[in-house]
């Protein structure tokens, strides 16, 4: 990135990218090189109709590289991690908010990472910690099933959650098979053989259970409805530390859910 | 009886144990299935809001031994039955393998003799370790009277163990539990203790067994005698201190059985005085308060209306405000409004300029309550407002919601404050009122 005084006016365009990480760090080189702060940036297909102007931002692997590199070495490592853990999130105009991290990070440097009552800042980290939330929320909600020796299981995130629970899941199942599929985002992380990938499936459509794994979803919406206090009853507490936007991919709790 | 009636009266055998976490060792996974997490982590939540991490169920409800307070003691007439080892095992692991669960909560009644049953629990746990190469999470409670070798071989086989002080004071032990001694209680514990201590020392080669890597833990029923507050977390700090535990969980007494020595079966569980407990347990262990801060021979119990961090700080206002930019930690924590997290954060933003209201609110500081304690940079005289704006703000907003029959546990009898009790008002915002009012005049 050029040094100098990278301030961008804010302008009147809307930027519209591929939807990848590559296409949104041209984002990012567009708007540095020609100093505007565009009114938004919207993967296409995702754009409503608006009164700005638009442009489109092609995705050019050599500028996103450049980019890429550029956050580590004029602001920091952390400032990387937190920029690619924020296009995973679900905060709104997440490209946007990103965009104003980095512009101010050019001209501040390591520091930012400690502006913690920044605006500009403080919005992208309480984004990071619902990523990192959510993952932790899911490393327990998460259901299996035994399909004839291979496991699987579905989620319905708001964050793309799957590359922050990977390892958790191949660590603790090393010797398994499995797959987490996450309907919300289409896709899926599939391990077997000791190795994994995430796959972007059209629709996968699990098949029915065996009479083995109707017994243990059995024993096990027993020992959840016995270990319950009567006497504590709390459905309140129980909801503000399981959202009930979780239950539907939960053995335990999804027939409550039609009640 | 088959393993679905088995699960149902050895898990409602094992409920009112408190202790569910999971947390307090990281352990990578390696050749066979499992591994810990050292945060531990909640698989579900039941209907009254509990965690739900382990297994937690009984090795067997037959009992020797006659708790008064105890559905399974031996005097009561209850369905009984015991899981083999293997079935235990095999029950683990499949629930684990679908994620259901980190790992086992084994406890026990006594069938035969202590050392017996610790044998059939100790055969269960070799099952899962070595049969199954199980490597989750094993919470197991010793039983009083189990022989030391016993005990030392649950540890290696467990990541945590305890024995439950069960109740708060010895007196109260002999009358309601009239098999367990002191002695039989604090002789593991010191054991389990020392075990832990030694095996942190011990240079070990890989893969050696570790004796109870998560510590010990230990739990106590309030509310099924007399003891006040005061002595119970005054209990629960020697027992930090003496025997390096890493929790004590406190269980609101839930009348099961009738008897002229317990409350009445229909008296309801103190949940609030749990709930106060925990938070006085919490500064304790996170905020380094003394429990002769939180409470006192002349305030032995709670407030109902204030958590102990707030009540700390009205009864200590001549220490405030204090100054966010300048203030060391030690001092931040003790705002009501800032906890570990935020004033952790705090020591981080304010080294890149003087912080105000919006950073604060934006580092995620409960301003409502936080403003009337500090200075900074947009309030620098401090916020000066009336003692009852003061008390208004750091009311308690859940204390309600355990239901007015806790509030006669505090009644005038009970605290140095006459505060009402709920049930004297028409509405929770008057009885909300009326403790500000009250507690304002003690100021
Ligand atoms: S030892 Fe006491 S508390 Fe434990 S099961 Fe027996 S009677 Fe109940």
């Amino acid at each position: 990135m050029p040094g100098g005084k990278p301030l961008a006016e804010p302008c009147d365009v809307i930027y519209i990218y591929d939807g990848s990480f590559e296409g949104f760090l041209c984002c990012v080189h567009e708007s540095v090189y020609s100093r505007e702060l565009p009114q938004s940036i919207v993967p296409e297909g995702e754009l409503e109709p608006t009164l700005f102007g638009q442009r489109r931002i092609e995705t050019d692997s050599e500028k996103a590289r450049k980019v890429y590199a550029s956050i580590p070495a004029k602001i920091s490592k952390e400032a990387l991690g937190l920029v690619r853990n924020i296009f995973l999130s679900c905060l709104k105009d997440k490209e946007l908010a990103t965009l104003r991290f980095l512009l101010k990070g050019y001209r501040i440097g390591a520091g930012i990472m400690q502006m913690l009552g920044e605006a500009d800042v403080a919005v992208l980290l309480k984004a990071e910690r619902h990523v990192m939330h959510e993952s932790h929320l899911l490393k327990g909600f998460i259901r299996f099933s035994d399909y004839d020796g291979f496991l699987a299981a579905a989620i319905t995130p708001k964050n793309f959650v799957l590359p922050f629970i990977a390892s958790h899941f191949i660590e603790r199942f090393s010797g398994e098979k499995f797959m987490i599929y996450d309907k919300a985002h289409q896709a899926a992380l599939v391990y077997r053989d000791r190795k994994y990938e995430i796959i972007r499936p059209e629709h996968i459509e699990f098949p029915q259970a065996s009479e083995t794994e109707e017994k243990y979803r059995e024993l096990w919406k027993r020992f959840y409805d016995t270990i319950a206090i009567d006497a504590r009853y709390n459905p309140k507490c129980r909801m503000s530390h399981m959202p009930k936007r979780y239950w539907e991919n939960m053995t335990e709790v999804k027939e409550l859910l039609k009640q | 009886m088959d393993i679905m009636q088995k699960l149902t009266i050895l898990a409602d055998g094992a409920k009112y144990d408190a202790a569910c976490t999971s947390s307090g060792v990281g352990r990578a996974g390696g050749q066979g299935i499992g591994n810990t997490a050292a945060g531990g982590i909640c698989h579900s939540f039941s209907a009254d809001g509990r965690c739900i991490s382990l297994l937690k169920v009984l090795m067997t409800n037959y009992c020797v031994y006659d708790c008064k307070y105890c559905p399974n003691r031996s005097g009561s007439d209850v369905p009984r039955t015991a899981f083999t080892p293997q079935e235990l095992a095999d029950l683990t692991i499949e629930f684990y393998r679908r994620n259901y669960i980190e790992g086992l909560f084994l406890s026990s009644g006594i069938l035969k003799t202590p050392d017996y049953t610790t044998e059939q629990m100790i055969k269960a746990l070799e099952f899962l370790r070595y049969k199954h190469n199980f490597w989750g999470y094993i919470h197991a409670k010793t039983i009083p009277g189990t022989s030391p070798d016993l005990v030392y071989r649950m540890g290696l086989l467990a990541d945590r163990i305890s024995v439950n002080i069960e109740l708060p004071s010895e007196a109260s032990l002999q009358k309601l539990a009239p098999n367990k001694t002191k002695q039989s209680i604090l002789a593991p514990m010191a054991q389990i203790a020392g075990g832990v201590e030694s095996g942190k020392e011990l240079v070990r080669y890989k893969n050696a067994p570790r004796f109870a890597a998560a510590g010990q833990a230990t739990q106590m029923i309030i509310g099924a005698s007399p003891e006040s507050d005061y002595q119970i977390i005054r209990l629960a700090s020697g027992l930090y201190r003496r025997y390096s535990l890493r929790r004590v969980f406190y269980s609101a007494y839930i009348p099961a059985v009738e008897d002229t020595l317990l409350p009445s079966v229909d008296t309801k569980p103190p949940l609030l005085r749990e709930h106060r407990l925990y938070q006085a347990d919490f500064l304790m262990r996170q905020y380094h308060f003394d429990p002769e801060e939180i409470l006192s021979e002349e305030m032995p119990n709670f407030n109902p209306y204030l958590d102990p961090k707030c009540n700390w700080a009205i009864n200590n206002i001549e220490r405030f405000p204090i100054d966010v930019n300048r203030a060391p930690h030690e001092e931040l924590l003790r705002v009501p409004g800032i906890g570990p997290t935020s004033a952790g954060r705090i020591v981080t933003a304010r080294k890149t300029g003087s912080l105000g209201l919006a950073e604060l609110k934006r580092i995620g500081v409960v301003l409502k309550r936080a403003k009337y304690f500090i200075i900074a940079k947009d309030q620098p005289a401090g916020l000066r407002a009336g003692k009852e704006s003061t008390v208004r703000a750091l009311i308690d907003p859940g204390v309600f919601s355990f239901g007015t029959e806790q509030m006669s546990l505090f009644g005038p009898a009970g605290g140095r404050l006459a505060l009402p009790g709920a049930k004297d008002v028409s509405s929770i915002a008057e009885a909300a009122e009326e403790a500000v009012l009250c507690l304002a005049a003690n100021l």
